[in-house]
C-alpha cells in the first residue's frame, strides 16, 4: 500500500447531540411492522396493571378500616347506657360523617352492613391485587422480551448494512480509517443504539405513561393532596434533566481516559519484545501509572457527581412522602381523608418519582445512543469514490492490452500528485517491470488498474475500454493480484485458494496449487487441503502463504496480473520454488511487476523507471542501459552493492 | 514457535462462574484491606443509613397508630364519653406517645422516644385532644422523619463516594500490578497467549470489577443489611405476622437463582457468538483490499449475515431469561403485599388473635412499608448478582495472570552486567519452546570482541532462537550462554538488555512522534543526538520529507510509513541506544533496491559505531562475505562454520545454499 500518513480525524465532534441519527435508527423498526408495536402494547397493559395495584391496596385498607371502625362503634354502642344514646348520637353521626337525620337503628344497620361486607370487600380486593400483579408480571415480561427481540433485529440489520458498506467502500476510505475504529462502530456503537431501542426508548414511553397516569390518578383521588406533591415534580424534573445533561460530558471524559489507558496497554502488549529489548519497562510503567491515575481521578469526579445525585433522588422522593404524611395526616385528623386513601396516595407518589428518576438516566442513554447512531450513519452515508456508472457495461473476455494516457493521480483531493502525466502502453502477454524508489508511484500505478482508486486526470483503458465505463466486477474478476504481504482467511487451505472463485472444483484447486509449488507442503499436513489456517488454525510460514496466494491468483486464470516479485524472508529452497511459481504465473499474461529482482528487470518486455510520480525512462533493459543514464545509475548501484 | 491461540483457547473466556469463590474473595479482600479506613467509614455510614431506612416506616406506622387512628376512632368515642371504656381507645402498638417506661423499648426506639419527648414535650391524649394538638403531635413526628431522611440522604451519598473511591483505588492497584506483571512475563508467555485476548481480559475484567465494586457492592451490602434489619424488626414486632409476610422471600430467592443460572448458560453462548462476529469483522475489514481485489464482497456479506443471525438468536434466547426475572420478582413482591394486607386485614376485622398476637391497623401499615423495603433490596441484589459473579470471575482471571510465574526472572543475587567487551560463548546450548521439541540442539560457538557473526540457514533452523537467547528473552533448556565469561542468567535482565541493540524484522513503532520513537532506547537523549542517530541510520532524508518532520506523529504501529522506512527508524532507534552487542535481522524483503541500499549502509555504519560484537541473520551476499564467522544452521544444529571462502571450498551445505540463493544475486550482478 502506498505510504500515506494516517490523517487524524479532523471532523470536529458535534457539541450538541442531534437526534437525527437515533431517529433514523428507530425507523429501522418499521421494517418489522406489527411486531415492532407489540412491546408498546404490552408496555401499556403492564403499566396500567401497575397503576391499578395501589387502588386495590386502598380498597383492602378501606374495607378493613371501615369494618374495624364499625365493629368498634357497634361494641361501644352496646356498652353505652340507653339514656346517653340520644345525647351522644348526633356527635357520633357527626364524627362518622353521617347525615344527622340517621336514627340509631339505621346507624346500626349501616354499621353491621359495613362489618359484614368488609371480608368480602377484602377478598375481592386481594384477588384483584393478585390478578393485576400477574398481569403486570406477564406483560412486563412479554414487553421486555419483544423489545429485546426487536432491538436485536435492528442491531442485526444495522450490522449487516455496515458490513456490506464497509466491504464496498473504496481503498481511499480505508486508507483514512483504521480497522479498529470501523469495528467499534459495528460492535460497540451498534450495541449502544440497540440498548436504547430495546430498553431506553421503552422506558421513556413507559415512564411518560406512568407519570401522566399517576398525575391523573393523584388529582382525581385527592386534589389537595395532589397539589401538595406537585411542586416537587418540576423541581425533580429540572434536577434530573440537569444532572442527566451535565453527566454526559463527564462520562465521555472517562471514556477518553480509558481509551488512552488501553492504548498504552495495547502498545505494550504488541511491542513487548521491543520494550524488553530496550529495557523500557520502568518508563512504560510510569506512563501507564499516569494513565491509570488519570482514569481513576476522572472516575472519582464522576462518583463525586453521583454522590450528589443519588441522595437528591432519594431525598426528593422521601420529602414527597413526608409532606403527604403531614398533609394527609392532617386531613385524616380533620376527618376529610380515609387511612386507605392516604396509603394509596403515598404508593402512587412513589410511582411519580420513579419515572422522573428514570428519565434522568434515559437522557444520558439517549445522548450516548444518538452519538453512536450518528457514527453508524456516518459510515452508511459515506460515498464510495469508486462505483459503477449507471450505464456501465460488462467488460468482455480480455486480450490484455493496457493503456495509460496522461494519468495524474492524487490520493487526497489536494496535495502533491503521486503520479504525474503517466503514459505508457502494455501489449497482451507482456511483462512490465516497475522500478523506482519508495514513494515513486509504483504502487499507485498498480492500484489504478483494478480501479482501487480512480485517476484524478487522464484515462486508463484495457483493450480500448475506458475503465470508468465498465463494471467493477467484470474488471476485477479478470485481474489477478499477488502481493508481498498475504493475508489468509480463517478457513481451510482449499477455501483460501478458491477465495476468488468459490465454486472451483478440488481438481482445479489442486492443479493451481501444483503450479504454484504449494501442493507438496499442503499434502504434508495431516488434513491436506482441508487444513485449517488463519487466526485459530495452523500457522503457515511466509513462503507458504505466498505460494497459496500465487495458487489463488492462478486459479482465477486472469489475463492481467499484478505482482510484487519480492519474497518474504524465506529460506533459499523456498525462494527458488516461489520464483519458479511466479514465472509460471506470469507466462502468457500481461503482467505488472513491482520489481525487486534484477532478473525480472532484465527479462521484462518493458521497464518503467519511476521517479517522484513520473516515468523518467521506459524500454527494455539493454536499450535503457545504453540510452538512459538514470537507469544505468540505478542498475549499477545495485550491481556495485551486490558485488561488495 | 507455537501457533497462536492454541493455549489462548484454554483461557476459559466463556466461563463466568467463579471457581474458587472464597480464595478469590479473600485475595480481593486484601486489596480492599489497603483502604480499610475508607471501608470502615462506609460501613459506619451504611449502618446509619439502613437504620434510617428501617426506622422511618416504623415511624409512619406510629403516626397512624398514635395519632391518626385514635383521632378517627377518638372523635367517635369522645362523643360517647364519659361512658366509653378507656381501654377501647388505647392502641397497644403505639409506644411513642404513651409508654410509661421508655427503658423497656429497644435502643432504636428509645432514641426516637427521647427525641420526640425532648424539650419537655408532653404528648396529649390524642383521643380527647383538640385538632391543633393532634396536628402538633403529628408535625413533631414528621419533623423527626424528615430529619432522618436528610441524614439518610447525606450518608447515602457519603457511602457511595467512599466506596467508589475505594473501588477506583483498588482498580488502579490491580491495573498497575497486572501491567507490571505483563512486563515481567517472558516472551514465551506471549507466544502462548494472543495479545488481543489478554488485552480484552484485562480491560473487560477490570471494568467488570469496577462496575461491581464501586456501585453494586454498596447496594448489595446495604441491601443485605436492610433485609436482615427489616426481618428482625418484623419478627420482633409480630413473629407470626412476620413469618407470613416473609413467606415469599424464599420463593424470590429460588426464582433468582434459577433464572440467573439459566441466563448465565444462555449468555455464555451469546458471548461465543459475538466473538465470532468480532472475528469475522476483524478479519474481513483488515483485509478489505484483498476482498475487493478478488471480488469477494457478496460472498462475505452472505457469510456475515449467517454469523450475525446466529448472534442475534443467541441473544434473544438469553434475554428470554433475563427479561423474565424482574417481572417474576415484581409479581412475587405484589404477592407479598397481598399477603400482608389480606392476612392483616382479616385478623383486624375478625378481631381474632393471630397465633396469640393482636393485629392493629398500625401494624398492618408498618408491615406494608416493611414488605416493600424488604422486597426492594431482593430485586436489586438479584439484578446485581450477575454483575458481581462476573466481577469475581474477572478477578479470578486477573489473579491467574498475576500468579503466572515468569519463565525468565532475575536471580535474587543477580549482578549488574559490567560494560560488555564483546566475547560471547554458547556452550552446548539446547532450547525447547515446547517440551520434547528441541529447536536448538547442543549448539556451541564463541565470538571474540569486535567480530561480526552471520547466521544463515533455512526457515525453522533456529536462527531466531539463537538471537532470542542472547538478551535472555528465553532461558536455555541446557547449556549456557556467557558474555565476557558471565552467564546471562547471573546478571539482571535490565543491565544485560540495555547493552544489546535489536533491529528486528517486524519493526514495532509506537504511535508517537518520530522523535519519540527514535528516543525510545534512550529517553534522555538530546534532539541533536536524535538527529545524529537518524543521519547515521540514513533515515534523516525521509523524515525531512514527512509533513511535520521529526514531530510527525505515526499511526498505530507506525502505519503511514513504508516497511523500509520503519526499518530505517528502528535502526536509528538502535543507533541512539549505542549498544555494545548488536543483533540484526536482515530481512529487507519488501523494500525497493534504493531503500535496501540505504538500510545496508545504515547497518554498516551501526556496526562501526560503539558496537563490540554483532549477530546478523544474514540474507545478503555482502554481509556473509564480510562476516568474521558464518554459522550455518540446519534443524537446530550448527552444521558448518567458518569464513565465506572456507565454507565455499568445503562444497557442503553452505555451498548448496550459496549456489541456490546468493549465486543468483551474483550472476545477475555480473
Amino acid at each position: 500500500m502506498q505510504a500515506t500518513l494516517t490523517q487524524p480525524n479532523t471532523r470536529a465532534r458535534r457539541a450538541r447531540p442531534s437526534f437525527k441519527g437515533i431517529g433514523r435508527a428507530i425507523r429501522y423498526l418499521t421494517k418489522y411492522g406489527r411486531q415492532a408495536a407489540l412491546p408498546y402494547l404490552f408496555l401499556i397493559i403492564a403499566t396500567l396493571s401497575q397503576l391499578a395495584v395501589p387502588r386495590m391496596i386502598r380498597n383492602v385498607i378501606d374495607a378493613v378500616t371501615s369494618g374495624f371502625l364499625a365493629d368498634q362503634v357497634l361494641q361501644a354502642l352496646d356498652k353505652i347506657p340507653a339514656s346517653f344514646i340520644s345525647a351522644a348520637l348526633p356527635k357520633i353521626l357527626e364524627a362518622l360523617k353521617y347525615d344527622s337525620a340517621v336514627t340509631l337503628d339505621q346507624l346500626k344497620v349501616t354499621l353491621e352492613a359495613d362489618l359484614n361486607n368488609a371480608p368480602r370487600a377484602l377478598i375481592t380486593a386481594l384477588v384483584a391485587i393478585i390478578i393485576f400483579a400477574l398481569l403486570r408480571g406477564l406483560f412486563s415480561f412479554l414487553q421486555a422480551y419483544w423489545a429485546e427481540k426487536n432491538s436485536q433485529s435492528v442491531a442485526y440489520d444495522l450490522r449487516n448494512d455496515l458490513y456490506a458498506k464497509i466491504q464496498n467502500l473504496s481503498f481511499a476510505y480505508h486508507d483514512k480509517n483504521q480497522t479498529g475504529q470501523l469495528m467499534i462502530r459495528a460492535t460497540d456503537d451498534v450495541e449502544k443504539v440497540r440498548l436504547f431501542i430495546g430498553q431506553g426508548l421503552l422506558q421513556l414511553v413507559g415512564s411518560i405513561i406512568l407519570l401522566v397516569g399517576t398525575v391523573i390518578i393523584l388529582f382525581t383521588s385527592n386534589v389537595s393532596l395532589a397539589w401538595t406533591a406537585m411542586p416537587i415534580l418540576p423541581v425533580a424534573l429540572v434536577l434530573f434533566m440537569f444532572f442527566g445533561i451535565i453527566s454526559q460530558p463527564l462520562f465521555a471524559k472517562v471514556q477518553q481516559k480509558l481509551a488512552a489507558l488501553n492504548t498504552v496497554l495495547q502498545e505494550n502488549l504488541a511491542g513487548v519484545k521491543v520494550i524488553k529489548a530496550f529495557t523500557r519497562e520502568k518508563q512504560q510503567q510510569a506512563k501507564f501509572r499516569a494513565a491509570a491515575n488519570d482514569t481513576m481521578n476522572q472516575s472519582i469526579v464522576v462518583s463525586r457527581f453521583f454522590t450528589f445525585l443519588f441522595p437528591l433522588v432519594f431525598l426528593v422522593a422521601n420529602l414527597g412522602q413526608a409532606s403527604i404524611l403531614y398533609v394527609g395526616g392532617k386531613q385524616i385528623i380533620l376527618g376529610t381523608l380515609s387511612v386507605g386513601a392516604w396509603q394509596e396516595f403515598s404508593l402512587y407518589l412513589m410511582y411519580l418519582f420513579f419515572p422522573i428518576a428514570q428519565l434522568g438516566f434515559i437522557i444520558t442513554q439517549l445522548g450516548q445512543a444518538s452519538t453512536s447512531a450518528d457514527r453508524i450513519f456516518e459510515i452508511l452515508d459515506a460515498k464510495s469514490d469508486i462505483v459503477d456508472k449507471p450505464n456501465a457495461s460488462k467488460l468482455p473476455a480480455l486480450k490484455g492490452d493496457v493503456k495509460f494516457d496522461n494519468v495524474t493521480f492524487r490520493y487526497f483531493g489536494s496535495g502533491e500528485p503521486v503520479l504525474k502525466n503517466v503514459s505508457f502502453e502494455a501489449r497482451s502477454g507482456e511483462t512490465i517491470a516497475l522500478l523506482g524508489a519508495t514513494g515513486s508511484g509504483k504502487t499507485s500505478i498498480i492500484n489504478l488498474l483494478p480501479r482501487f482508486y480512480d485517476p484524478t486526470e487522464g484515462k486508463i483503458s484495457i483493450d480500448g475500454h475506458d475503465l470508468l465505463e465498465i463494471t467493477l466486477d467484470s474488471l476485477r474478476s479478470q485481474i489477478g493480484i499477488v502481493l508481498q504481504e498475504t493475508t489468509l482467511f480463517s478457513g481451510s487451505i482449499r477455501e483460501n485458494i478458491a477465495f476468488g472463485k468459490p465454486d472451483a472444483s478440488l481438481e482445479e484447486i489442486k492443479s493451481a496449487a501444483q503450479s504454484a509449488a504449494a501442493h507438496d507442503f499442503i499434502m504434508s499436513f495431516p488434513d491436506g487441503y482441508d487444513t485449517h489456517v488463519g487466526e485459530r488454525g495452523t500457522t503457515l510460514s511466509g513462503g507458504q502463504k505466498q505460494r497459496v496466494a500465487i495458487a489463488r491468483a492462478l486459479l482465477l486464470n486472469p489475463r492481467i496480473l499484478i505482482l510484487d516479485d519480492s519474497t518474504s524472508s524465506v529460506d533459499v529452497t523456498t525462494e527458488s520454488h516461489i520464483q519458479e511459481a511466479l514465472e509460471i504465473l506470469m507466462k502468457g499474461r500481461t503482467s505488472f511487476v513491482i520489481a525487486q529482482r534484477i532478473s525480472t528487470v532484465v527479462n521484462a518486455d518493458k521497464i518503467l523507471v519511476l521517479e517522484k510520480g513520473e516515468i523518467v525512462a521506459q524500454g527494455r533493459h539493454a536499450q535503457l542501459m545504453e540510452e538512459e543514464p538514470i537507469y544505468a545509475e540505478i542498475y549499477n548501484s545495485q550491481l556495485l552493492h551486490e558485488e561488495n | 514457535m507455537m501457533g497462536p491461540g492454541r493455549f489462548g483457547d484454554s483461557l476459559n473466556r466463556e466461563t463466568i462462574k467463579p471457581r474458587n469463590l472464597s480464595e478469590t474473595l479473600g485475595r480481593l479482600g486484601k486489596y480492599f484491606g489497603r483502604f480499610w479506613h475508607m471501608i470502615l467509614l462506609a460501613v459506619f455510614f451504611v449502618i446509619i443509613t439502613t437504620w434510617t431506612q428501617v426506622t422511618s416506616p416504623e415511624l409512619s406506622g406510629q403516626a397512624t397508630d398514635c395519632f391518626l387512628v385514635p383521632a378517627v376512632a377518638g372523635s367517635a368515642f369522645a362523643a360517647l364519653a364519659p361512658a366509653a371504656d378507656s381501654d377501647q381507645t388505647k392502641v397497644p402498638s403505639c409506644w411513642l406517645g404513651t409508654t410509661e417506661d421508655p427503658s423497656t423499648l429497644s435502643y432504636s426506639r428509645q432514641i426516637i422516644y427521647k427525641v420526640f419527648h425532648s424539650g419537655g414535650y408532653e404528648v396529649p391524649d390524642i383521643s380527647v385532644a383538640t385538632t391543633d394538638q393532634r396536628i402538633g403531635a403529628l408535625s413533631r413526628l414528621i419533623l423527626i422523619i424528615i430529619t432522618m431522611y436528610v441524614i439518610g440522604s447525606i450518608l447515602t451519598g457519603a457511602t457511595f463516594f467512599s466506596m467508589a473511591w475505594t473501588g477506583q483505588h483498588v482498580l488502579r492497584e490491580l491495573r498497575l500490578e497486572v501491567f507490571e506483571k505483563l512486563h515481567a512475563l517472558s516472551l514465551s508467555y506471549y507466544a502462548e497467549h494472543e495479545a488481543g485476548d489478554l488485552m480484552s481480559r484485562i480491560t473487560n475484567d477490570s471494568s467488570a470489577i469496577e462496575q461491581a465494586f464501586s456501585f453494586a457492592l454498596v447496594q448489595v451490602f446495604s441491601g443485605g443489611l436492610t433485609l436482615i434489619w427489616v426481618a428482625y424488626n418484623m419478627l420482633t414486632s409480630s413473629p407470626p405476622f412476620a413469618l407470613l409476610s416473609l413467606a415469599v422471600a424464599p420463593l424470590m430467592f429460588i426464582t433468582t437463582v434459577w433464572f440467573s443460572n439459566q441466563a448465565r448458560k444462555a449468555f455464555r453462548k451469546s458471548r461465543e457468538q459475538i466473538g465470532n462476529v468480532n472475528a469475522e469483522l476483524q478479519e474481513t475489514i483488515s483485509s478489505v483490499r484483498e476482498v475487493q481485489a478478488f471480488n469477494r464482497a457478496d460472498e462475505n456479506i452472505e457469510q456475515f449475515k449467517e454469523i450475525n443471525a446466529a448472534n442475534r438468536d443467541a441473544n434473544v434466547t438469553a434475554v428470554a431469561y433475563t427479561s423474565a426475572l424482574a417481572p417474576a420478582l415484581e409479581a412475587l413482591s405484589y404477592l407479598g403485599l397481598a399477603i400482608v394486607t389480606g392476612v392483616g386485614g382479616w385478623y383486624l376485622l375478625t378481631g381474632d388473635l393471630l397465633f396469640g398476637t393482636t393485629v392493629t391497623l398500625g401494624l398492618v401499615i408498618t408491615f406494608l412499608a416493611y414488605v416493600q423495603r424488604f422486597n426492594q433490596p431482593i430485586q436489586q441484589i438479584a439484578v446485581l448478582w450477575t454483575n458481581i459473579q462476573n466481577a469475581i470471575a474477572g478477578a479470578e482471571r486477573i489473579f491467574t495472570i498475576l500468579d503466572e510465574i515468569p519463565a525468565v526472572f532475575d536471580k535474587p543475587n543477580a549482578q549488574v552486567m559490567a560494560e560488555i567487551n564483546g566475547k560471547v560463548e554458547f556452550t552446548e546450548v539446547s532450547h525447547e519452546y515446547e517440551d520434547g521439541v528441541p529447536v536448538l540442539n547442543k549448539v556451541s560457538f564463541s565470538a571474540e570482541p569486535g567480530q561480526t557473526i552471520a547466521i544463515v540457514g533455512p526457515t525453522g533452523a533456529g536462527k531466531t532462537t539463537i538471537i532470542n537467547l542472547l538478551p535472555r528473552f528465553y532461558d536455555v533448556t541446557h547449556g549456557s550462554v556467557k558474555i565476557d565469561g558471565v552467564d546471562v542468567r547471573d546478571v539482571t535482565a535490565e543491565s544485560l538488555r540495555r547493552q544489546i541493540g535489536l533491529v528486528l524484522q517486524d519493526t514495532f513503532l509506537f504511535s508517537a512522534s518520530v522523535m519519540d520513537n527514535i528516543r525510545f532506547g534512550k529517553p534522555d537523549a538530546t534532539d541533536e543526538e536524535v538527529y545524529a542517530a537518524a543521519k547515521l541510520a540514513n533515515a534523516d532524508s525521509f523524515i525531512e520529507r514527512l509533513p511535520e518532520k521529526y514531530l510527525t506523529v505515526l499511526g498505530e504501529r507506525g502505519s503511514g510509513l513504508s516497511q523500509g522506512q520503519r526499518q530505517l527508524l528502528s535502526i536509528a532507534r538502535a543507533a541512539l541506544a549505542a549498544p555494545r552487542i548488536l543483533i540484526l535481522d536482515e530481512a529487507t524483503s519488501s523494500v525497493d533496491t534504493r531503500t535496501e541500499r540505504l538500510i545496508q549502509k545504515a547497518f554498516d555504519a551501526l556496526l562501526q559505531s560503539r558496537t563490540r560484537c554483532a549477530f546478523v541473520i544474514a540474507h545478503r551476499l555482502s554481509t556473509i562475505r564480510k562476516a568474521d564467522m558464518i554459522l550455518v544452521l540446519n534443524a537446530g544444529e550448527i552444521i558448518e562454520r567458518g569464513k565465506h571462502e572456507e565454507l565455499l571450498n568445503k562444497k557442503g551445505f553452505y555451498y548448496d545454499l550459496y549456489m541456490s540463493q546468493f549465486k543468483k544475486q551474483e550472476e545477475v550482478a555480473l
